[in-house]
């Protein structure tokens, strides 16, 4: 019996951003990832009630995925956030920080939604189409004949994530570790398309940090007991392999949709054993060394290869079958008789290698785009961190491949951008005026509250009271230490920008960032050999960081354009 | 529990939907959120999902919700139009009545019996609405509002051809109203693009609209995260899933379909399957083998590269498939299968029973074949030549949340939809009240009546009638007994008595048969009986008029006299029509718009206006003159937050100038929008009127919905 149940009417709400509870925990949301930002930023721990491990993180990745948000409106920016995370995998803090910031400083202007969206629009469109033109002064196109940028990339990256709780020695080791796992997966020879191999992180849990490497191949972890079987085997050619990804456990197959009928005495079970074991026995005179299987092999099978010294290995997985295939060069096979010899492959060498506790069986390739990261940290939840960490540093490699430019991080980039929008609306506002049927008092009124906005997200990289400074010819960040005598030669105090590219011995002019000072345009066309020298730059992924501030903006609209909501309470 | 289904009750309902949804009409309209049960969010300023999602309770607010989705179902386009215009004419309706009820119903009457007689005379009200919307609204469409259509297509050469740049302002001014105010020119151009991308030819429009509509979802790809800026068109077909097998090929690429398992299995459905021995059973298998293994390499001797297969395919074709070098992929939707044998008319290949050599003829070319990833998941992307007018193509649609991607979507779905409509022409079928004034003599005086007809003008009907009063006895009997005749085609319960055709002739004559120049004019018939409403004549002549005109075509004299108080459906495409020298068209043509911003409503009340003033009945006036009133309270919203010159008034009074002085109104606005679609919310915002109008009680019964039993039903037990 179907209950029947009427259907409740839904809840309607007009003009959602006005509640005072929006803004509330809009405000909430806005100080969980403010704080969290950047590497001081301030460390989260999240425990649910109902169970499950605890997690200390700052990355907005975690973060968002374990908090939970009930109203539409917060949903709506979370999801954006995560959205953006499972794309770039990078700036979900800034994407998030800086929505709220926009959502923030527009309500206390009080323009009506269509103006303000109109003109936000057209700011983002300033924004984007200076960072990519030739004259940004705040890009750097990535030079692949020295790692040196790249390295700064990563460095930057593990960095930013103090919850891996790693020291500056560990950040080095493990920022060259990325970089190496990312150079391997790099085919020597291409032809056309690039192709980019596969990095697999290898947990190794409870281990120094210093312990983590990089090796080329696949590392399959053994038990104990399979370690016992492996003889050493001391071979000078390539190991014969053949990759299985037909189960071998001697199951019957689908039999069809009809009916079978077996006659009493007729054994299946032995039938298809019978084929297994010529199916060994064709694997043994084909001269393979190495069996592997994605499913499980039948014991006596096994039992069958290891007594003619074939390595056998099953339960690989599915996740690992591509990589597999890859470094081996074979073809799946899912037959069970008639292998044609075109589908086996080979590896350069293989051995049995210990790290840890943990036994593991090196597949060495000879030529292939496939290597394994070993990853070592004390706990579970750093190891966690710095898991995600080393994925949004590979990923962010792939990105920086693509498109072969990086973004000055630590906070420049955005007070550069403020600058430089400031000071284009306050030069030419007609652009904008032009085809928009809004007042001048209104776009300034507007840039001042996107500027600062921007400005802010840089702001919130100092979390320890520090002075928040900029200096008025780069427009870059510049943060003092707290408690400072009121000085008045700031070149003295200040030691380097965000981004580490100008130092406080040039002739600079420094205002607080938070205070209002004139326009002011900042240099553009980055100096080569400025670049060229700094060693030790703090950088962001151009492609994630641009595509961040567009969707931060665009969420931001879509949330100021919001005048309804309908809660479907059924 | 019964409450009065007053019009003041449906007023409060249609207020309240209206506060809703006017906040997101027009090109400044906002966006509403919904969100779902589920936990799902989602974006939304389309007037039907919103009305759906608020699921209302009120009996007279849930009518008016079906009538809106049955109306979106028609022309997937003016909900919120709907909603705005029904409650303009239900508050002018409101506001007409107070003044008439006081001189009809004496203070001191009950108020039960007031009710009663105001439930009366609504039903009057939506009567005469009814007869407004099948013969005044058609006519003044045709007749006056027609001279001010534009066309999408151009018109410098004779066959159409479809201009780019008024299709980009069509669909500019509809995605104004569904999607978020920055993505509209940016939708348009997108949808533009696919559009134009898709047809191979001008004439093959209505298949690429009818693929389209059909196979949106296997069309569109919804990747949530980056900026809408990063939507895109790709040429050829994404399917939503990976390849099994992947080889990369060069060149033209091979494919073939397959809808069934290729390995062979050990027994199908129906039948039974003996194993007698283990031998048996191996030599089977190895016979199973060796037949998937043939098979596959047939399909490579064959040239096939990329295997296509509805159903999900064994390990054991996968591995051959990947030795022979032939990518597979699987599990195909049925949509998806049914589109590619439409766009590229590749039907299933049929696996042979005999192991005999055979040549594969369902197979097509294909330009690539390769793995897409979006959002790191992975498509396969087919890059198929079109065989018919619909070349494939996929949009990609991006956005930072998966509720706006939805609604990207979902508005591009109905801009097709909007798009089918308006390259459909849309019949005016109304109707003229002709009538002679040589039949006032004598039937017998037809023939040489042609010479002393008047010639009228073009524009006679704003002309004073001239016409007199004759009552002929005998022609009077004619006109009875002809209309007995046509009686029994018509509905029987008419009741002719009260017709009295003793006409009074008002305007011209036409001549739509004999002489050349055609034209139409509306002659109004008065009932000389005294209260009696002639509604019910209505129906029947319209039904009928068809068959008349048949028979006028070979006896005038019928016609004439038939045509004595009888309508005549006059269409440009009937024949009589098409060969004569007709000057005004009878029917919306394909692809007739509008500039946007109210310049529709605006003509409309203007005419209407016109025309009420020389209305003698006060129904029609009344009834011509709130929705007249009631247009305009579409523009008044659409310039609710313009300054200014181009504030409401300012570009009424503009307007009304323009139209006054026979000059072209000028709009601010660049946008078009179809005015079939605009004709067709109208007739269904007075449909759902005469609906509300006609309701006097609504009675809430609190009980389980009761079961209806079939008539069957007691053989299942």
């Amino acid at each position: 019996m179907s209950r029947l149940e009427a259907k409740k009417p839904s809840l309607c709400k007009s003009e959602p951003l006005t509640s005072e509870r929006v803004r509330a925990t809009l405000c909430v949301l806005k100080g969980i990832l403010t704080s969290s930002y950047g590497p001081s930023g301030r460390l989260k721990q999240l425990h649910n009630g109902l169970g499950g491990c605890v997690c200390t993180t700052s990355q907005s990745s975690a973060l968002l995925s374990n908090l939970s948000v009930t109203h539409p409106v917060l949903k709506i920016l979370t999801t954006s956030v995560q959205n953006h995370v499972s794309c770039f995998s990078d700036c979900g803090l800034f994407t998030a920080i800086l929505c709220c910031n926009l959502i923030e400083n527009v309500q206390k202007i009080g323009l009506t939604p269509t103006t303000v969206i109109k003109l936000n629009k057209h700011l983002l469109s300033l924004c984007t189409s200076y960072l990519q033109s030739e004259f940004c002064g705040c890009r750097i196109l990535v030079d692949f004949s020295s790692t040196q940028i790249l390295l700064c990339l990563v460095r930057s990256i593990v960095t930013s994530k103090p919850a891996c709780m790693l020291t500056r020695q560990e950040i080095d080791h493990i920022s060259a570790l990325i970089l190496r796992a990312f150079l391997l997966t790099i085919p020597e020879n291409t032809k056309d398309r690039l192709v980019l191999g596969k990095s697999i992180i290898v947990p190794l849990k409870g281990q120094r940090v210093i312990d983590s490497t990089v090796l080329p191949g696949i590392l399959l972890e053994i038990s104990e007991v399979q370690l016992m079987k492996i003889l050493p085997i001391k071979k000078s050619d390539p190991f014969k392999v053949a990759l299985f990804c037909a189960s071998l456990s001697g199951d019957l197959s689908d039999t069809g949709e009809g009916t079978v009928v077996v006659s009493s005495g007729v054994s299946l079970e032995n039938a298809v054993l019978d084929q297994l074991l010529s199916l060994g026995r064709q694997l043994v005179s084909d001269h393979i060394d190495l069996v592997l299987c994605q499913k499980v092999m039948h014991p006596s099978l096994k039992q069958f290869l290891s007594t003619h010294h074939v390595i056998a290995i099953d339960r690989v997985g599915a996740a690992l079958m591509e990589a597999l295939s890859k470094v081996t060069g074979t073809q799946p096979i899912g037959s069970l008789g008639a292998i044609s010899p075109s589908s086996y492959g080979s590896v350069k060498d293989l051995c049995t290698e210990k790290f840890g506790f943990k036994h593991f069986l090196h597949l060495l390739p000879n030529e292939a785009t496939i290597c394994s990261l070993l990853l070592c940290n004390r706990n579970d939840t750093a190891w966690d961190e710095l898991r995600l960490t080393c994925q949004t540093a590979l990923h962010v490699l792939q990105l920086t491949i693509k498109e072969p430019s990086v973004l000055l991080g630590g906070g420049c980039t955005e007070t550069h951008l403020a600058a430089y929008i400031r000071h284009k609306i306050c030069d030419e506002p007609e652009s904008i005026l032009k085809d928009d049927r809004c007042t001048q008092t209104e776009l300034h009124l507007l840039t001042e509250a996107f500027c600062s906005a921007l400005e802010s997200v840089a702001g919130s990289l100092e979390h320890d009271g520090g002075e928040i400074l900029t200096d008025m010819k780069y427009g870059h960040f510049w943060t003092a230490q707290p408690e400072s005598p009121s000085v008045v030669n700031w070149s003295d105090l200040l030691s380097r920008c965000g981004c580490g590219l100008y130092t406080s011995q040039e002739e600079l002019h420094w205002s607080f960032l938070k205070t209002t000072h004139p326009p002011f345009a900042p240099q553009t066309c980055l100096p080569h050999e400025a670049v060229g020298s700094a060693n030790n730059l703090t950088l962001d992924c151009f492609t994630a960081k641009l595509s961040s501030l567009q969707v931060a903006v665009e969420t931001a609209n879509l949330i100021l354009d919001l005048s309804y909501i309908i809660e479907d309470k059924n | 529990m019964a409450a009065a289904g007053s019009a003041k009750a449906a007023l409060q309902v249609a207020e309240v939907l209206e506060a809703i949804v006017s906040c997101c009409v027009g090109p400044e309209g906002r966006q509403v959120l919904c969100t779902k049960p589920t936990g799902e969010v989602l974006i939304s300023r389309d007037g039907g999902c919103l009305l759906e999602a608020l699921h209302v309770e009120h009996p007279i607010a849930r009518m008016v919700v079906a009538c809106v989705s049955s109306h979106l179902r028609k022309t997937g386009d003016g909900a919120k139009t709907f909603i705005i215009f029904l409650c303009h004419l239900l508050r002018g309706l409101h506001a007409i009545p107070d003044k008439e009820q006081d001189s009809l119903i004496s203070p001191n009457i009950q108020t039960h019996r007031r009710h009663w007689k105001n439930c009366c005379q609504w039903k009057f009200i939506s009567q005469a609405l009814l007869r407004f919307q099948t013969q005044v609204l058609d006519y003044i469409m045709g007749h006056y509002l027609s001279k001010h259509f534009l066309s999408v297509f151009s018109s410098s050469t004779k066959e159409r051809t479809l201009c780019r740049s008024s299709l980009v302002s069509l669909l500019e001014a509809y995605f104004c109203g569904r999607v978020g105010r920055n993505h509209h020119s940016f939708i348009s151009q997108l949808m533009c693009d696919y559009f134009f991308k898709c047809m191979a030819c001008e004439s093959g429009c209505e298949e690429v609209f009818e693929i389209v509509d059909d196979y949106f979802v296997e069309l569109s790809i919804g990747v949530a995260g980056l900026p809408v800026s990063d939507s895109r068109i790709t040429a050829g077909l994404v399917l939503h899933r990976d390849f099994s097998v992947y080889c990369p090929a060069d060149g033209d690429i091979r494919i073939v379909l397959v809808t069934e398992t290729i390995q062979p299995s050990f027994s199908t459905s129906g039948s039974e399957f003996i194993l007698n021995s283990e031998t048996q059973f191996q030599t089977s298998q190895c016979w199973i083998m060796e037949r998937t293994k043939a098979i596959m390499k047939h399909l490579q001797c064959q040239n096939v590269q990329l295997l296509l297969s509805s159903v999900k395919q064994s390990d054991l074709v996968l591995y051959y498939a990947g030795l022979n070098g032939i990518s597979v992929v699987e599990c195909l939707s049925s949509e998806e299968v049914s589109l590619i044998q439409r766009a590229v008319g590749l039907s299933p290949f049929v696996l042979p029973h005999a192991s005999s050599q055979y040549e594969i003829c369902n197979t097509a070319l294909m330009k690539f074949c390769k793995p897409l990833i979006f959002r790191s998941k992975r498509y396969v992307h087919l890059g198929f030549i079109g065989t018919c007018s619909f070349i494939p193509h996929c949009v990609v649609l991006c956005a930072p949340v998966q509720g706006l991607v939805e609604q990207h979507k979902n508005a591009l779905r109905g801009a097709f939809k909007m798009l089918r409509q308006l390259f459909k022409d849309l019949d005016l079928n109304y109707e003229i009240q002709a009538s002679d004034q040589n039949c006032t003599s004598s039937p017998l005086t037809n023939r040489n009546s042609r010479e002393s007809k008047p010639l009228p003008e073009n524009g006679s009907i704003q002309s004073p009638c001239q016409g007199t009063v004759v009552k002929n006895k005998g022609k009077l009997a004619t006109t009875e007994a002809y209309l007995k005749v046509y009686s029994n085609l018509v509905v029987p319960s008419i009741d002719l008595e009260t017709y009295t055709p003793c006409s009074t002739p008002k305007g011209t004559p036409t001549d739509t048969y004999q002489t050349d120049e055609t034209r139409r004019c509306l002659v109004k018939t008065r009932t000389i009986d005294d209260s009696e409403p002639f509604t019910e004549d209505n129906s029947a002549n319209s039904t009928t008029g068809n068959t008349r005109i048949e028979i006028s075509c070979e006896n005038l004299q019928v016609t004439k006299i038939a045509g004595k108080g009888s309508k005549l459906p006059v269409r440009e495409k009937s024949l009589e029509m098409c060969t004569s020298h007709s000057q005004c068209c009878s029917s919306i043509p394909a692809g007739c718009v509008l500039p946007v911003g109210g310049n529709f409503e605006i003509l409309l009340h203007y005419y209407l206006l016109n025309y009420a003033r020389k209305c003698q009945q006060s129904e029609e006036t009344m009834v011509s003159m709130v929705i007249a009133n009631a247009l305009l309270g579409i523009p008044q919203i659409l310039c609710k937050s313009q300054k200014g010159n181009y504030s409401f008034p300012h570009m009424y009074v503009r307007a009304l100038h323009a139209l006054q002085t026979n000059q072209p109104m000028v709009s601010s606005q660049t946008g078009l929008e179809s005015v079939a679609s605009k004709y067709q919310l109208l007739t269904s915002v007075l449909q759902c009127l005469t609906k509300i109008l006609t309701i006097d009680l609504v009675i809430n019964i609190k009980r389980q919905p009761q079961k209806v039993y079939d008539q069957d039903s007691d053989e299942e037990v």
